[in-house]
């Protein structure tokens, strides 16, 4: 047995026939676990490394079959099914009864060649321009994933990467195809004020897969009166006209959509429409960056 | 002047203003509205009417009509000939006697226009004179004249429009006229005309044939007209578009049920020919222009693809089907060429295929086609469930997947022998014959073999006569049945005689086990192969069942699944699913999944078809897929769209028909109709315009978008 057979990755959620992810039809893998905690995050149950418990409230039928619970976290009263998350230990007992498929665990331990094996499923759609994307969450912040791409590339499979781009990824560089690569803003305080985490790194990491050959798209998210200023538009051109293998900017209008996933692991819901870009942000960012939109 | 997209996508500009505004006008009601000013003509004058036989009453009502019938020219119209009697919308013969139409008419096939065009009505008229004189004084000689009869009409019709067009100064198109559809084509704008004139002849006498393979036809005369410069694409274009506008004479706008739009005026695109070589030509992508342009879906189009269909093809197929209606289905032909040829036809013909009134598969000009739906589902709760009521105790799945299969031979031998007895009798020395059928002699005409045989298209004068056994609610009968062993023998949930009892309550009390049996379980449709491969298997044994009717009358029995949208008189039949459906539930149509059951999107849905036998079932199994604007939009959106195609192409599909639709759409439409009168959608192997569909239909066509989407 090598040691790549014991590795697992802990995945959040493997997703068929995703158009957004990239170029072509392509599986999207998240991965669970991320190094920043942007306010905005759209992928809130993505972000601790741990499993957590999902809740979906509109499916829940009052059945109280999740009341079995040996660590008492489900109970029910006037208000109706309320959780005591600290008690939660992951286990699943309440998955596998709830009926109604309202609990689900999110952080499911893979081997690589398991979720190969899943990803090959939409081969024959995947031609010469789709695969698979692994996103997150953080790929990078599970070191098996180099692992689980290496696998990819050896059947064949193109492979995509979104990235917040925290951690450096020479080591994956032979077997990925392509590079979504967020730049989340490029004013340093309010990167740190709002991801947790300074941009410097995060630069740092992408020029230096630049000048390994790495081939990137970046992915700028645009949030109403955070980053809609003209001195990010000019930095983020800037940046993207430094890179040699920089194939395209995308532009990623902030959605409130974030909220009722938020809900799902009983955090509150801090999602603000006021965030949402205007038309003319969005066409400002565009222009600014005409020559990779 | 707007022609709607479903996403808002402009669609192009290519042809003239003028036609523009004739198609516009087409697709508004004008023409349709002026069809139905004369309805039909009538028989109440002829002397003797009473007296005559069958068949002279046939051939005195198609004379009156070619006599009577208003003459129709549109204002610039390039090709002519017009089907201007209203009751032929109604699928019967225009002319009536004491009030009630005479005959009926017929549909499903698609007719022989390849002779037509290259050699002519007159050739017919020929075959039609040699059969006369051969089957004179035989019980075959009333056929023969009538056929004679129906051409004399035919020529008289033809007259009547010469005179009518040379009066207002159509020149050119009195100069087509005078060589077709009679003599061959020898240009692209003869071989058009050729095929509307016979056509719309065909549809004025109540018929309504498809059209086949336009491109096969007409694509010859197109390269040669450009490579001698006599004609340019631009103005090939136009004429070509006038054809489509043209067929559109029938809408009326209104409400009418399942819609105003189907006609079965079928067309099938590109594929092989006899010989094996690509047919895409000129005519194939001038075919997609017009109907990108004009969103015209009363031709419901199938596009053939096989696994060398060219790159540019398959994008023109994306980018069309992408402004949705639905306008677009596709065929995997490697599989249904070989499906055919395993079913026992030639080569030849089988690569000449095309297909009736929607999808199912036939060999135009030479085949007579009728199909049988049932509900499938009943057939499982009402015959081996017995209503769940006394239901036996089946001890384990196996007796009653056995029982049930049981049923289904009994059903398709009922249903197939009582169709073939309406048209066939056993003689004491164990021959079949034909029994003598309603007259349909202008369909016969262009049937081959029919003249030849001096017999009729419904007396066995065609080449191949085919009843298809069509399995309706596929998904919801293996659901049900999966649902069944999963809860009774797998996980032993519940007892047998509990479920029954359970269902036979329409799950009253027992929300947590309908919940258990809703989501702890995976359906057909999500690629899981343990409900697929009872899929596959169930359509294998249905199939085998066919193939082992009795076949010695001559008769034909491939299976197909179907539900053309019967799941909606169906639902109030039905009773609780295992599955988790409550009594009354609109469930799947087509080979689809049942809605609400598929979670994987539009990728694992096709992977669960193609893991069918498909090839056991010759006429076919048609796939609905919808997939929301957002999936197919930008040029990431059209990639990913052609890579649907050609995965169901390698994976061995047989048809699939994506529709690109936005429920909000649908809905906006619903409150403002007005706003959206030439919005089509796929409703199941034809297109209709939504706003002409009623409430139910519309309200179904909404509910499988929210389901059914991939995305």
């Amino acid at each position: 047995m090598s040691a790549a057979a014991d590795i697992k990755l802990r995945v959040a959620e493997i997703q068929r026939f995703c158009m957004h992810d990239g170029p072509g039809i392509r599986t999207t893998v998240f991965l669970k676990g991320c190094p920043l905690r942007c306010f905005w995050c759209h992928n809130p149950e993505m972000r601790r490394q741990e499993k957590e418990l999902l809740y979906f409230k509109n499916r829940c039928i009052g059945c109280r079959l999740c009341e079995t619970c040996g660590n008492g976290v489900h109970s029910f009263d006037e208000s109706g099914h309320r959780l005591d998350r600290e008690k939660c230990k992951s286990c699943g007992e309440c998955e596998k009864n709830c009926p109604a498929s309202a609990l689900r665990i999110c952080g499911e331990d893979m081997t690589p060649s398991e979720i190969l094996k899943e990803i090959k499923k939409d081969a024959a759609f995947y031609g010469i321009s789709g695969g698979v994307t692994v996103s997150g969450g953080e790929p990078f912040m599970q070191s098996g994933v180099t692992e689980l791409l290496k696998l990819c590339k050896e059947q064949g499979i193109n492979t995509a990467v979104e990235t917040c781009g925290y951690y450096d990824v020479t080591a994956a560089l032979p077997y990925v195809d392509l590079f979504l690569w967020d730049i989340k803003d490029t004013d340093d305080e309010r990167h740190k004020k709002n991801t947790g985490v300074s941009n410097r790194r995060i630069i740092e990491n992408l020029l230096k897969a630049d000048r390994a050959g790495a081939k990137l798209r970046l992915r700028c998210i645009l949030v109403n009166g955070v980053n809609t200023d003209d001195e990010h538009y000019k930095n983020v051109f800037e940046i993207a006209s430094a890179l040699k293998g920089c194939v395209g900017v995308d532009v990623l209008p902030y959605h409130a959509y974030g909220g009722s996933k938020a809900e799902l692991i009983g955090a509150a819901d801090r999602q603000n429409k006021a965030l949402i870009p205007t038309d003319e942000q969005k066409e400002s960012f565009k222009k600014a960056l005409k020559r990779f939109i | 002047m707007k022609f709607a997209s479903v996403n808002g996508i402009e669609r192009p500009v290519r042809l003239s203003e003028k036609t523009r505004l004739f198609a516009y006008e087409s697709l508004g009601h004008k023409y349709g509205l002026d069809t139905k000013k004369t309805m039909f003509v009538t028989m109440d004058g002829t002397p003797g009417f009473d007296q005559l036989t069958n068949i002279e009453k046939y051939d005195a009502a198609i004379m009156k009509i070619a006599a009577e019938a208003p003459l129709r020219v549109c204002d610039g119209e390039l090709i002519s000939g017009a089907a201007t009697l209203g009751a032929a919308i109604s699928h019967v013969i225009p002319a009536y006697y004491k009030d009630a139409p005479v005959f009926m008419s017929l549909s499903h096939l698609t007719v022989d226009f390849e002779t037509v065009v290259k050699e002519g009505v007159n050739s017919i008229r020929k075959k039609a004179e040699d059969s006369y004189k051969k089957y004179k004084g035989t019980d075959r000689e009333a056929f023969a004249k009538s056929c004679l009869n129906c051409l004399d009409a035919f020529t008289l019709w033809h007259k009547r429009y010469i005179t009518a067009l040379k009066e207002k100064g159509y020149d050119k198109n009195v100069k087509n006229l005078l060589k077709v559809p009679f003599s061959p084509a020898e240009t692209f704008y003869e071989a058009v005309q050729s095929i509307w004139f016979t056509f719309a002849f065909l549809r004025l006498c109540g018929n309504w044939p498809g059209i086949g393979r336009i491109d096969k036809i007409l694509g010859p005369y197109l390269k040669k007209d450009l490579k001698d410069g006599s004609l340019t694409t631009e103005e090939a274009r136009e004429i070509l578009a006038h054809f489509f506008i043209k067929g559109c004479e029938w809408i009326c706008g209104g409400n009418y049920g399942s819609g105003d739009a189907q006609h079965y005026q079928n067309i099938v695109l590109a594929g092989v020919d006899e010989d094996g070589d690509e047919v895409e030509n000129e005519v194939t992508h001038l075919v997609l222009d017009i109907i990108e342009e004009l969103g015209i879906s009363d031709f419901p189009t199938t596009v053939r693809l096989n696994r060398n269909s060219g790159e540019k093809l398959i994008k023109r197929v994306a980018e069309v089907m992408r402004l949705g209606g639905g306008v677009l289905a596709v065929y995997n032909e490697d599989l249904i060429i070989e499906s055919l040829t395993d079913y026992g036809y030639k080569l030849k013909e089988a690569r000449n295929f095309a297909n009736d009134g929607c999808w199912e598969v036939q060999i135009p000009g030479k085949t007579n086609f009728s199909y049988i739906p049932y509900d499938f589902l009943q057939l499982l709760q009402k015959n081996t469930l017995k209503n769940y009521e006394m239901t036996p105790d089946f001890s384990d799945f196996e007796s009653l997947y056995q029982a049930y299969l049981k049923d289904v031979r009994g059903l398709v031998e009922g249903l197939l022998s009582s169709v073939l007895k309406n048209n066939m009798a056993e003689q004491k020395d164990g021959q079949w014959i034909w029994k003598p059928n309603i007259p349909c002699t202008v369909i016969s005409l262009f049937e081959q073999d029919c003249v030849g045989r001096g017999k009729s298209y419904l007396e066995g004068g065609t080449v191949y006569s085919v009843i298809s056994p069509h399995i309706g609610g596929l998904a919801d009968t293996v659901n049900s049945l999966y649902a069944i062993k999963k809860l009774v023998f797998d996980d032993k949930k519940v007892g047998f005689a509990e479920l029954m009892k359970i269902l036979s309550d329409n799950w009253e009390e027992n929300e947590v086990l309908r919940q258990y049996a809703k989501n702890k379980y995976t359906y057909y449709g999500n690629d899981s192969d343990e409900a697929d491969m009872l899929c596959r298997r169930f359509l294998s044994d249905f199939a085998d069942i066919c193939k082992s009717i009795d076949n010695r009358s001559g008769y034909m029995f491939p299976g197909g699944v179907s539900t053309f949208g019967r799941q909606l008189e169906w639902s109030p039949h039905r009773l609780a699913c295992a599955d988790g459906h409550r009594k009354g539930e609109v469930l799947a149509a087509n080979a689809s999944p049942t809605p609400g059951s598929d979670r994987e999107g539009a990728t694992a849905i096709i992977k669960s078809y193609c893991k069918n036998d498909l090839k056991k079932l010759p006429v076919g199994a048609a796939l609905d897929i919808r997939l929301l604007p957002s999936c197919t939009a930008g040029d990431e959106g059209l990639e990913a769209l052609e890579a649907l195609l050609k995965g169901f192409v390698l994976l061995g599909g047989f048809f699939m028909q994506p529709d690109v639709v936005d429920a909000g759409i649908l809905k906006e439409a619903q409150e403002k109709p007005e706003e959206y009168q030439n919005l089509s959608v796929r409703v199941s192997g034809w297109n209709a315009r939504f706003v002409t569909l009623n409430k139910e239909w519309q309200d179904m066509v909404i509910e499988q978008n929210e389901c059914g989407c991939g995305y």
